[in-house]
């Protein structure tokens, strides 16, 4: 086997990508040009990302691909890339999306096209390096470069708050995560590493590490988000461009899941364990609370934010019962939810992009003008709620599991999220596609084109896959989380 | 002969006065060109020597790595704002041959600031670097604002000499001397520390303070900021508070290290109002000179906290800090200098909106630059700010690295304000902005370094290690 540097050329190709949009004519009005290097490169870095799960090792729990540079000149201080079980899926996922974003982006004009596909190959770029970034310096500055483009996608092609929404969601996320900062410095202060794969085998006293535990929670808690951290995400989904809630609820929101069980769960676990309860809590009020907020939104976008938000409290439960359920569970959930919502946030966008607003009362009836666009939302819709033989499914009936073998109660309450969540998604979907057609939808519009076809094709039929057939995933991730749980002290909780 | 640089920019700094006054047929421009060819030979004085260690003129004054460093950086600061002069378009009341010549004299003040041990040499320098100063502020005569800013700058300029004299006086009573070695030697014999000694320190602090603007005696800076003609805005942000900065560290950390307990904690209250002012301060300002005023406070701030354990990493990391300091700053103010409507000056935040749209690039090597300013990796600011708080949490300063990041992420909101501007916002009256090609090769190369520093830190750890040394060789 060719020894490639696979990790390091993943996230330069999107950059050089960036460079041949940039250069591409300005003058070309549609920025056709543009929009072909930037599928290129997307679809080469998604081709190239299949690289990791074609000679993944399954049985190697440690990460793999790992390469390492000098930054510092001290043994300490080295960037270091690698991927294991656990974030291979994320990488995956992020260079699929993007692929898909992009996809989407062509048929359609913006203003600043070009700088738009920009934004989004930097995303990719960042995506990438956060989720394979093993040591905590570059994780950080990857988390927090990432801050950069989503600001300038909210707020330069957003709706008609999207300055403060951008405020906002640039603001919430920078105050939690400077508090990491200042735990990873920490870290690196008391072991003399930064190197996350050193850093495993290491324990701390208990009360340092419920501090650095709250640090860190901090950060993550309002990336994924939870209650009550969470109320930039419905003001920053409602004004972002479609792609950009597509890839802020399809991967961002998906960054604070990995960093729970990457930094949390995996380096202060006696913290976790006396925190569990508190996360059972706002996980808890997140899924109820949240359920019901989303049943009575008039707009779309903000619909699938609050329900996201519940759909993220399934996946903390899974994360915090840290037994091996929970946390397939809770990766299973996370890509799920990653699809589901990503095709949730396209399929709004198709209508928007028909009928210019995203009011759910405006309309009524859009079975008789786009047929096939309300047969796939019924996919999605079903998928979100978690009918059997979606993926959602697998994922909340997991971490159901797991949090039933550690606190009934817990399990019991969160269950009727799964019910909550079938009214407000199966309202949504009679008020906009079922009924009479309503006056609004007068003008026949085109079906869906075939670049949608494209993208809501194949997230169907990911949908089914991991619905049907969950090792897909499992079988790459169980080594990694079966290593977490060992390590992991039994709870009395 | 050591002092030579400084030798060499004063006599040409004379010689440039008479050929000025003697032969009229020499422009202003022309005397600045010689400005610069001054300060690029000067350079080559310096770099000659940058390893040696000497004290000169009965220990008046020390040439040491670490002064070698910071004059460099000084050199390459007001090279950099000579150029600037040469490449704009200025103000007519600017287009004077005294400018550059003042400028060269308030050089000379400043490095012999960064030399000086001894406190009489150290109180000359800054009066030398001070008065030049109080002049450039009002060089535009008949501008209301530039007179005003000058009249407040010279009364708390000498506000500072006083306090400055006054502290010295108490410290010369005790140790009899004001050799800054002599003071240590002092120090290091006394088993309890007199009172008045601590107390004469404090004002010299408060004195260099005000010099540094470290918040509580930050009342001057946006005002001077703002009134000063954006030239010398551009000065007094960047080379003063390096030199300052310098004399800070040398006095504190050579005479005055027995007491690192008790100057400690004003450093450390100093940095945190700084830190706070800077940041709230900022919050509201419309203007753009005033923001970066607060701007400069709040970095102030951030600096003096790699100071408050007087180790050798601590200076170090200050170097660091300046170094990117400067060419963050220096890339801002040259954008601030190049926004002009209708061939006059404008600095209002509003007046930036819509950028993007008339000028993609500069947009961006700008946003580049504010990014930096507040420290969103991977920017050079992120590593000056990485490496700081690093140093305070290696000794144990929590609650300091706490306060730092949060009023960091508060100055972050006024940076993206800025950036909201060029970006999202439209307008209709567009600046006509940037028209040489010079400013514009200038910016991006700031821009391109603060993205660059990611991926090579190393060698300005090395750099600043290794001419740091020499301060600590004596203790």
């Amino acid at each position: 086997m060719l020894n490639l540097p696979i990790l390091p050329i993943l996230i330069i190709l999107p950059l050089i990508g960036m460079a041949f949009v940039l250069l591409s004519p300005e003058s070309d009005e549609f920025a056709k040009e543009s929009k072909k290097s930037a599928i290129w490169t997307s679809s080469s870095t998604f081709l190239l990302s299949l690289y990791l799960p074609l000679n993944f090792d399954k049985s190697i729990p440690h990460f793999q691909f790992v390469n390492t540079f000098s930054w510092f000149n001290s043994d300490n201080l080295r960037f270091s890339l690698g991927v294991d079980g656990l974030s291979m899926p994320f990488v995956i996922l992020s260079t699929f999306l993007i692929l898909l974003c992009i996809v989407f982006i062509y048929p359609q004009q913006k203003k600043s096209m070009r700088m738009y596909l920009c934004a989004f190959l930097l995303l990719e770029s960042f995506l990438i390096g956060t989720f394979s970034a093993i040591d905590l310096f570059s994780f950080y500055i990857f988390f927090e470069s990432i801050l950069i483009p989503m600001y300038l996608l909210i707020g330069f092609w957003g709706g008609d708050r999207r300055i403060y929404s951008a405020y906002k969601f640039f603001l919430y996320t920078l105050l939690g995560s400077v508090l990491m900062l200042i735990a990873i410095i920490f870290l690196y202060q008391e072991f003399g590493t930064i190197s996350i794969p050193k850093l495993l085998n290491s324990t701390l006293p208990f009360y340092i590490q419920v501090w650095l535990w709250l640090a860190f929670f901090s950060s993550f808690a309002v990336k994924i988000p939870m209650w009550p951290f969470h109320t930039w995400l419905p003001d920053a989904h409602v004004e972002a461009p479609t792609e950009g809630s597509v890839i802020l609820a399809g991967i961002l929101l998906k960054l604070g899941g990995y960093g729970f069980i990457r930094f949390n769960l995996s380096l202060l676990p006696d913290a976790s364990i006396f925190f569990t309860p508190f996360i059972y809590f706002l996980s808890v009020v997140a899924i109820i609370y949240t359920s019901f907020i989303a049943l009575v939104q008039n707009d779309m976008k903000k619909l699938i934010a609050y329900s996201s938000v519940a759909h993220m409290g399934f996946v903390t439960i899974g994360i915090f019962s840290a037994n091996i359920q929970g946390l397939h569970g809770a990766v299973i959930q996370m890509i799920s939810h990653g699809i589901i919502s990503a095709a949730l946030f396209f399929s709004i966008g198709s209508i928007y992009n028909r009928y210019h607003t995203k009011e759910i009362n405006f309309y009524g009836g859009l079975n008789a003008r786009l047929p096939k666009l309300s047969i796939l939302f019924l996919i999605f819709t079903l998928g979100s709620i978690g009918f059997p033989g979606t993926s959602g499914f697998v994922g909340e009936f997991l971490t159901l599991l797991a949090a039933y073998s550690k606190n009934t109660l817990v399990a019991f309450i969160s269950a009727f999220g799964v019910i909550l969540a079938a009214s407000y998604m199966l309202l949504l979907y009679k008020k906009v596609f079922l009924g009479i057609t309503s006056d609004n939808l007068k003008k026949k519009m085109d079906d869906i084109n075939k670049y949608e076809v494209l993208v809501y094709g194949s997230l169907v039929c990911l949908i089914i896959l991991f619905g049907i057939k969950p090792e897909v995933i499992l079988d790459y991730t169980t080594s990694s989380l079966d290593r977490i749980t060992k390590l992991y002290p039994i709870s009395i909780f | 002969m050591l002092i030579l640089p400084e030798i060499f920019i004063s006599v040409s700094a004379l010689l440039l006065l008479l050929l000025n006054s003697f032969y009229k047929k020499v422009s202003y421009r022309d005397i600045a060109y010689l400005a610069l060819v001054i300060i690029f030979v000067s350079q080559f004085f310096i770099l000659k020597d940058i390893f040696y260690f000497e004290e000169i003129f009965n220990g008046f004054f020390v040439i040491d790595s670490f002064s070698s460093f910071i004059k460099i950086l000084i050199l390459i600061g007001t090279g950099l704002i000579i150029y600037f002069y040469i490449i704009l378009k200025n103000p007519q009341s600017l287009n004077r041959s005294e400018f550059p010549i003042l400028i060269l004299f308030a050089l000379v003040g400043m490095m012999l600031m960064v030399s000086a041990n001894n406190f009489l040499s150290l109180f000359m320098s800054i009066e030398l670097q001070s008065l030049t100063l109080y002049v450039l502020v009002s060089f535009s005569r008949n501008d209301f604002n530039s007179s005003e800013a000058g009249v407040k700058y010279f009364i708390i300029g000498s506000l500072s000499t006083c306090i400055f004299l006054f502290g010295t006086s108490l410290i010369y009573g005790l140790v009899g001397s004001v050799s800054f070695s002599e003071i240590g030697i002092f120090m290091s014999e006394q088993f309890q520390m007199p009172t008045l000694l601590i107390v004469g320190l404090i004002f010299i602090l408060v004195s260099i303070s005000l010099k540094i603007s470290a918040a509580p005696f930050h009342m001057w800076t946006p005002d001077v900021y703002q009134g000063a003609p954006t030239m010398v805005t551009t000065i007094l942000s960047t080379i003063p508070k390096i030199a300052a900065f310098a004399v800070l560290i040398r006095l504190l950390i050579n005479p005055f290290s027995e007491i690192i307990i008790d100057w400690g904690k004003i450093l450390v209250i100093l940095s945190i109002t700084s830190m706070v002012v800077g940041s709230l301060g900022a919050l509201l300002q419309t203007d753009l000179k005033r923001l970066m005023a607060y701007s400069t406070i709040n970095h102030i701030g951030f600096i003096l906290m790699g100071l408050i354990p007087g180790t050798e990493d601590g200076v170090t990391a200050i170097c660091i800090y300046l170094i990117f300091y400067l060419t963050m700053n220096l890339g801002v103010f040259l954008f601030i200098l190049n926004m002009n409507r209708d061939q006059i000056n404008v600095s209002k935040i509003k007046d930036l909106s819509g950028l993007y749209q008339s000028q993609p690039l500069m947009a961006t090597f700008m946003v580049i630059l504010l990014f930096s300013m507040a420290g969103i990796p991977p920017m050079a600011g992120f590593i000056g700010k990485l490496i700081i708080l690093n140093l305070v949490i290696d000794n144990d300063l929590y609650y300091l690295a706490i306060i730092a990041v949060l009023t960091s992420v508060i100055a972050a909101f006024y940076y993206i304000r800025l950036i909201k501007s060029i970006f999202f916002d439209q307008s209709n009256d567009e600046l006509d902005i940037i028209n040489n090609d010079q400013s514009k090769y200038l910016l991006g190369f700031f821009a391109v370094f603060n993205l660059g520093v990611i991926f090579y830190p190393q060698f300005f750890l090395d750099l600043c290690s290794s001419v740091t040394l020499s301060l600590f060789a004596l203790n």
